[in-house]
């Protein structure tokens, strides 16, 4: 079997609402969502590659689609595009696309759940600092708040975002995704340090692939 | 676990090294030293002049000559039988040297002790001329000769065994430390919250393809 089309069918069977996993992340939806009703715009990143950015993104914001609340994921992750693929979608159009101000944030993206949009990187540019370095980007995530109770930006793993201001201090606040058997805690705690150090508002943790 | 294993192994180690320690006996004679001429009496000076004396007496050659005069072969284990300590007299530049000699028989351990500080005794009358460019001599004597012990030398298990639980502890700790550090294994959301100290809000069980939790 193609393991895209596996992996693809495995991210859709948890933004479902009848998805075991469905609990988990309202629950995580519901401690998010007790952080205020400020809280509109989160970074969510991981100490390094495969401890499941993308996918807590989505389950958390369809769980938050479930809740009730409009929620919007944003692939940021313009090195390494990843959510149009386990959607199984294109990526003709999406972040990079509306910062070159072909079409809003709202209308750059598809909804993959009642509630839930979902912005795919757009095309691929061969600079991407200088997209998510302009303040552009912040205005347009802004924006995306306008329509969006949540706005989740799927981001580069932490060393990335702290060398980004935008990405550190341009958004409401952090959230740290660590493995529960990929991530070493090594990784982790120099992670969780140098975001505190940096004055990150680090929201919180979540353990993925936890028990 | 890791810890109190480590700790456990040392504390066994030290005790089986106490108990196939070697028993013999120990004596010790003691050297006296005086400076003679300008020595101003300062424990830096008296310390200076000690190390120099030592330096310059304990010599392969009178190694040599020490292991001659006992009779004795082996230079390694005569070596390691053989211990010279020194000591300062306080309130005066008086210093001295402690002898002090294991071997298996009560006499020989003496009369080995004694016959190494007389020979430390002559060697000091030889060179006192040399110390520090001829400015400086001193007269050396035996202060008290070693006695042939009643009793053997004791090994000192609880000792050995307090040295073996703190090291013990140290390395144990710092390998738990280091492989804590290094594992790839989150016990939960309280092991998280411990570690990162920042609040978990969520743990999201491992997920398998076919859409359902694993199983473990």
């Amino acid at each position: 079997m193609n393991p895209e089309v596996t992996r693809e069918a495995g991210v859709r069977k948890f933004l479902a609402p009848y998805s075991p996993l469905r609990p988990h992340f309202e629950e995580l939806a519901n401690n998010l969502r007790s952080a205020g009703d400020q809280i509109r715009s989160v970074v969510v990143t991981c100490p390094e590659a495969g401890a499941g950015c993308s996918s807590v993104c989505l389950g958390l914001g369809a769980a938050l689609a479930g809740l009730g609340h409009r929620a919007a994921v944003v692939d940021c992750n313009l090195a390494r595009p990843n959510l149009h693929r386990v959607l199984g979608e294109p990526n003709f159009v999406g972040l990079t696309s509306s910062l070159e101000g072909d079409k809003s944030l709202e209308n750059s993206g598809f909804e993959v759940a009642s509630g839930l949009l979902v912005i795919p990187t757009g095309p691929v540019p061969s600079d991407p600092a200088t997209y998510l370095d302009n303040e552009s980007f912040v205005e347009a995530i802004r924006s995306l708040e306008e329509s969006r109770d949540v706005v989740l930006l799927d981001a580069p793993v932490s060393g990335g975002v702290l060398s980004s201001p935008k990405f550190s201090k341009g958004f409401d606040g952090v959230l740290l995704v660590i493995h529960a058997s990929r991530t070493s805690k090594s990784n982790a705690r120099a992670a969780t340090d140098d975001l505190l150090e940096a004055g990150v508002n680090l929201l919180g943790v979540v353990l993925n692939g936890g028990s | 676990m890791l810890v109190l294993g480590t700790i456990i192994v040392f504390v066994l180690a030290s005790i089986v090294y106490s108990l196939i320690q070697e028993r013999v006996y120990a004596a010790e004679a003691t050297i006296l030293v005086t400076p003679q001429g300008g020595l101003s009496g300062s424990g830096q000076d008296t310390e200076s002049l000690m190390q120099e004396v030592q330096n310059a007496v304990s010599t392969d050659e009178m190694l040599a000559e020490a292991m001659r005069r006992a009779g004795w072969e082996d230079e390694r284990s005569f070596e390691q039988r053989l211990e010279v300590s020194q000591f300062v007299r306080q309130d005066s530049p008086e210093f001295g040297f402690r002898v002090r000699f294991s071997a298996p028989e009560a006499q020989e351990a003496a009369r080995i002790s004694n016959e190494y500080a007389t020979l430390f005794v002559e060697r000091v009358g030889d060179i006192s001329d040399r110390l520090a460019g001829g400015s400086l001599a001193a007269e050396a004597d035996v202060e008290s000769r070693a006695v042939v012990p009643d009793n053997l030398s004791r090994p000192k298990p609880l000792i050995y065994a307090g040295i073996a639980l703190v090291a013990g502890l140290l390395v144990g700790g710092a390998g738990a430390l280091l492989l804590d550090s290094r594992t790839r294994s989150w016990r939960g959301a309280r092991d998280a919250e411990m570690t990162l100290r920042a609040p978990v809000l969520g743990v999201i069980p491992e997920y398998s393809q076919d859409g359902g939790e694993s199983q473990g």
